[in-house]
């Protein structure tokens, strides 16, 4: 079985702001799956999305109460072109009012870097060539 | 700014558990990145997700992971058709996880859900967004 995209759904607090944070980190929102609720951030055209939702809205669609941030269930790791964007995405993030919550780890084929967002999501930044991951 | 791909990473209890669990439901683990600790399921050739031990999991973050009683997350997935739709939450469901809401059908987009065997909310969609109504 194959997936053809997938949305990932967050609940934030305030949806303008979120808006801006990660309009700020260079990504495209997606006006057609946005409003005053919920917006639509386009990591991967086509194929995969973030969906920012008000925690009243994004609370329509379980049955459990949402997270308020003092946990954590998810950590969302996303692969990007270079080490400069790895760089230069968490840089972007800390100065908009992300935080840092880990170091930046080089393990030679892989480099990551990591930030949470203004909702407390926290997000792995990585650039890594598999074809040099070393053996086991 | 674009990504290439995204590895979603969930806490588990029981990484062999979740392995069979996802396996048949039908999706195929990516051995090179599974291991006691970790299953890595493949859901096309860039999204994956990593089903870490809750013990691992906790040592990528500093806050204490959720307890199944709350959602920070809820994953949605497109897939091809209304019969691979109904056909993964079935599987799932027989499998030990428990439905979620009922299924919901738009015209347009045919949608159905899961709980999965550590709580984690997914949803199955199938969208035609050709026949998506203008608003």
């Amino acid at each position: 079985m194959n997936i053809t995209d997938i949305y990932v759904n967050l609940p934030v607090k305030d949806v303008q702001k979120t808006r801006e944070f990660w309009t700020e980190l260079g990504f495209s929102i997606n006006e057609q799956f946005s409003n005053d609720k919920a917006i639509c951030v386009v990591m991967k055209e086509n194929h995969i999305y973030t969906m920012f939702l008000k925690e009243e809205f994004f609370q329509t669609f379980t049955n459990r109460p949402f997270a308020k941030g003092d946990t954590t269930q998810v950590l969302l790791a996303i692969g990007v072109n270079s080490r400069e964007e790895v760089d230069q995405m968490v840089k972007t993030a800390i100065g908009n009012g992300g935080s840092k919550y880990a170091e930046p780890v080089d393990y030679g084929w892989m480099y990551q870097s990591s930030f949470a967002d203004i909702n407390g999501h926290q997000w792995e930044v990585m650039h890594g060539d598999v074809s040099q991951m070393p053996a086991e | 700014m674009k990504v290439n791909q995204i590895y979603v990473n969930l806490p588990v209890k029981d990484v062999q558990k979740t392995k069979e669990f996802w396996t048949r439901v039908g999706f195929s683990i990516n051995e090179q990145f599974s291991d006691d600790k970790a299953a890595c399921v493949a859901l096309n050739d860039t999204i994956y997700v990593m089903f870490l031990q809750e013990d691992y999991f906790m040592t990528f973050t500093n806050k204490p992971v959720a307890k199944e009683n709350t959602s920070q997350v809820l994953v949605a997935v497109g897939l091809d058709s209304r019969e691979d739709v109904d056909k993964i939450v079935n599987t799932a469901v027989k499998n030990g996880a428990s439905q979620h809401e009922e299924p919901q059908d738009y015209g347009w987009m045919y949608q159905n859900s899961f709980w999965d065997l550590d709580g984690h909310g997914w949803n199955m969609t199938f969208a035609d967004m050709s026949q998506m109504p203008a608003e």
